[in-house]
């Protein structure tokens, strides 16, 4: 719990410290700021059990780059061509992670990946919105799922 | 060259913004805009803030910068699925194409 709430403390400093472009004259309106932040973020998202694996992040945010690159470039190209590009529809995908923190960020990151849009997540079940039915949406689903499971260091 | 890298980035950004906006006007229903929004925004967003970047005079200003973007993808992806699920749960239909 202390380590943990001691982290995201000096999280939120640093994030002040980077929004305040290094200057220290308004240190007092910092720390009410950064002492919310901590009190705000332990009743929204208490020190859960799943923690992220520190060294895994870098080839996670190189997927997530590589990925929202590819998404970007296909809904742009697809957006150009208009609704004849289109072919939308709701898949229902079984999710592997466990509750809390890695099911919250699968619901979030598949909106930014290729072609899929979250809809709903209702425990273990998560309602994707499609663009183009023809893509291998599942597989690129179960991959994204692969990746976080082992950036919180899960089992599958 | 990093003015030129620069300027490329921005005008790619641009690219995107654009994209992202004529998918807004001419994608059929919420759920697809909001496709449209979340991807080609930040992807626009992401060379804009580069290119930027780039250009900054401190290394605290750069980093302000690249900082607004991981920041507005968390509030985007966030804001589509609440906007996504309180249509689904009002009952919206997505559209489909029509079969031939």
């Amino acid at each position: 719990m202390i380590p943990s709430l001691l982290l995201r403390f000096l999280l939120f400093s640093v994030l002040w410290w980077v929004l305040a472009e290094g200057r220290i004259d308004g240190w007092w309106l910092g720390a009410v700021a950064v002492v919310t932040a901590t009190c705000v973020s332990v009743i929204l998202m208490p020190p859960a059990v799943h923690r992220l694996r520190w060294g895994q992040i870098p080839s996670f945010v190189l997927f997530f780059l590589r990925n929202s690159v590819r998404g970007g470039f296909q809904v742009a190209m697809m957006a150009l061509r208009g609704r004849a590009a289109l072919q939308p529809g709701v898949l229902e995908l079984q999710l592997n992670l466990p509750a809390g923190g890695p099911r919250v960020l699968m619901t979030n990151v598949i909106g930014l990946m290729p072609g899929t849009l979250s809809v709903e997540l209702a425990e273990d079940r998560l309602r994707v919105h499609v663009l183009d039915e023809r893509l291998p949406i599942e597989a690129e689903a179960g991959e994204l799922e692969a990746r976080i499971s082992a950036l919180f260091g899960v089992g599958r | 060259m990093i003015d030129i890298l620069s300027a490329v980035l921005q005008i790619a950004g641009a690219f995107f913004y654009f994209a992202g906006t004529l998918g807004l006007l001419r994608f059929p229903d919420v759920y697809s805009r909001l496709h449209a929004l979340a991807k080609a925004d930040n992807l626009g967003l992401g060379c804009v803030l580069i290119g930027l970047a780039l250009q900054a005079e401190t290394l605290a200003g750069s980093l302000k910068l690249l900082l607004i973007w991981p920041l507005a993808l968390a509030a985007s992806a966030g804001v589509s699925y609440a906007i996504a699920c309180r249509a689904d749960s009002l009952g919206v239909a997505p559209w489909r194409k029509e079969k031939h």
